[in-house]
């Protein structure tokens, strides 16, 4: 077993049959207490990550930064000195918004092939599965088989509902996971991003794709890794919603002509 | 189209790539399945079903001729002029064993991981979705019989009875013409390989609870179980009042077929799998990590082979060869002598 087994995929795939086994082998409501339980662990990274993002948005509007872009445009070496003494005077971390993200991702990794090491599909990814289990913790014999059902889904394969009467399955958790990433996106989006903002650009432009994209994963994988989407956008949002960073005009833009009214009758 | 979009794109298809070659996996999780009738082998392995001269190694021909998503983890059985394969997308094949043409289907609804067993002019096919299906020989369903959970072992039978030992830790007794169940036993763990079948009437039976169990045909009372302090991922083979095995520990044992003690054990340092292969004057053991290990009845070592690749299953006997399915390796196949030398290797052609 390599360092990346020891130290993140077999607590994660422990904690995640843990969980599976404490609440009487729901192998659904396991992946998203899962999914749940490493974010509120990564929480505080995230509110760094957001803190850092909001202080580099700032950033772009203030006047002395504004003032240093526009005399050293021609001299990257002597706009970068000064953006450093910038930064170090308005006392910000540059990399405070891309670390914790950083640190972030291998967790995210280890909790989706947590996810997938569980659901194992044949003897082979069985056997990789009993030797990553904690015999201290957990006893294969009450553990496998894994029960894999949740609501209409085998969690191992690819969702599709039948409906009698339609000769195809509806891809029901597709359509879930292109929403709530499609929502999720939106909703943490400035409200009005500045047009000539290239991050702003970029984030709509990942908007359009990154739905389709986790859609396609959804489409093609084990409708667990579907589940494990959804249960991630959804707390993503809470996550963002508690700490005052939706924009939920973004979405529902009748909030948005209110929020103009009421800012007209102010005046 | 500017150069952000397309650096956007290009990473979400890199990201794309990279996870689903995470997730999908299956491309390297089973061991290659093989049945024979003497001149060809029949061989299941990832995304084909290859028919191989057993002179020389050489492909006669493979279904289906260009790769698919379609995995093969079940061994294929022939039968009469069909060969019965079923893949990984839930569908169970009848191929025609001189040419490879398909000659009919059956649909189920959870992959097929372990071979159908063929009697009575019955083929008694077990599925992931937990139902053992029967069918006659033009693929029409006769009768199906629905267990709990999983079932990823090969049926055994004798004369009018079907036992599948299912992962939801119970076997079962089905009757063949019917599907009528006539007693099940709960065995205490999940079973991955099939039971052994004797011909006093007895299973043996290793489950993922650590345990090695005999079981009564008659009525499906347990005779003897023993608990072994190793998990067991292995088929007990049977050579007179003997039953061979390994553990992942990497100890073989001879066992008692009475009561399951211990006649000897040898330790071979890696985790042995699958069933042993019991030729004239020995007991051929596959080692995960690639070694083949010949026991004489008695337990003393006579020889070993390495093989690259890792090994899931004891090698199929054809006449004073062993044919071994390898998993991971540079080949899927290799021929060599029950002494273990090498006559052939099989590279499939791309």
């Amino acid at each position: 077993m390599n360092i990346w087994d020891s130290l993140i995929i077999t607590p994660f795939i422990n904690t995640l049959l843990f969980i599976y086994n404490l609440i009487g082998q729901n192998f659904g409501v396991a992946i998203i207490l899962f999914t749940l339980l490493i974010r509120l662990i990564t929480h505080p990274l995230m509110v760094k990550q957001i803190k850092g993002a909001q202080a580099m948005q700032d950033l772009q509007k203030n006047e002395k930064w504004l003032k240093v872009q526009e005399k050293y445009k021609g001299d990257k070496e002597k706009l970068a000195q000064e953006q450093m003494a910038l930064y170090k005077e308005l006392g910000i971390n540059p990399f405070s918004s891309c670390l914790p993200t950083l640190i972030q991702l291998p967790i995210i990794f280890g909790l989706y092939q947590a996810v997938i090491y569980a659901m194992a599909t044949t003897p082979i990814d069985l056997l990789n599965l009993i030797r990553h289990i904690y015999p201290a913790l957990l006893k294969v014999e009450t553990l496998i088989p894994l029960n894999n059902r949740f609501l209409w889904m085998d969690l191992s394969q690819p969702e599709r509902l039948n409906i009698p009467g339609l000769e195809f399955g509806i891809p029901v958790m597709v359509i879930i996971v292109v929403l709530t990433t499609y929502i999720q996106g939106k909703l943490t989006q400035p409200a009005n991003p500045n047009p000539k903002d290239q991050t702003a650009a970029m984030g709509s432009m990942m908007n359009l794709y990154m739905p389709l994209f986790m859609g396609y994963l959804a489409y093609t994988l084990a409708s667990g890794l579907a589940l494990y989407f959804v249960a991630s956008n959804l707390v993503g949002i809470a996550q963002y919603a508690m700490l005052g960073k939706v924009n939920w005009a973004n979405v529902f833009p009748f909030l948005k002509k209110k929020d103009v009214k009421a800012g007209k009758g102010k005046k | 189209m500017n150069k952000r979009k397309t650096t956007l794109i290009f990473t979400l298809i890199l990201a794309t790539v990279l996870l689903t070659s995470c997730s999908a996996g299956l491309s390297g999780s089973s061991w290659p399945g093989i049945s024979t009738n003497g001149d060809t082998f029949y061989v299941a392995n990832l995304a084909h079903v290859y028919a191989i001269r057993a002179t020389d190694g050489s492909m006669i021909w493979r279904y289906p001729e260009k790769a698919s998503r379609t995995m093969y983890f079940a061994a294929p059985v022939l039968v009469e002029n069909q060969l019965i394969a079923g893949d990984y997308q839930k569908i169970l094949h009848s191929l025609n064993p001189t040419t490879g043409a398909e000659n009919w289907s059956f649909q189920a609804n959870g992959p097929w991981i372990a071979s159908p067993l063929v009697a009575n002019d019955t083929i008694f096919a077990p599925n992931g979705d937990g139902s053992l299906y029967a069918l006659d020989l033009n693929g029409n369903l006769k009768w199906k019989f629905a267990a709990t959970r999983a079932l990823w072992s090969q049926p055994v039978g004798n004369g009018d009875t079907v036992y599948q030992a299912s992962m939801d830790k119970t076997i079962y007794a089905v009757d063949m013409a019917t599907g009528e169940l006539k007693w099940s036993k709960d065995l205490g763990g999940a079973v991955i390989y099939s039971p052994t079948l004797s011909t006093d009437g007895t299973l043996y039976v290793a489950t993922l609870a650590r345990e090695l169990i005999a079981v009564n045909t008659a009525d499906g009372e347990i005779l003897w179980r023993r608990k072994f302090t190793e998990s067991l991922w292995s088929q007990p083979a049977i050579h007179e009042d003997t039953l061979f095995f390994g553990d992942l520990s990497g100890k073989a044992y001879g066992v008692s077929r009475t009561d399951g003690a211990d006649i000897w054990t040898q330790s071979l340092t890696e985790p042995v799998t699958g069933r042993p292969t019991v030729t004239e004057e020995s007991v051929v053991f596959a080692t995960e990590n690639g070694n083949l290990v010949a026991l004489s009845f008695t337990g003393e070592r006579l020889w070993s082979k390495t093989i690259e690749g890792k090994l899931y299953n004891g090698p199929v006997q054809f006449d004073d060869k062993l044919l071994i399915g390898i998993a991971l390796g540079d080949s899927p196949l290799k021929l060599v002598t029950t002494a273990g030398q090498d006559v052939w290797t099989f590279i499939p052609p791309k």
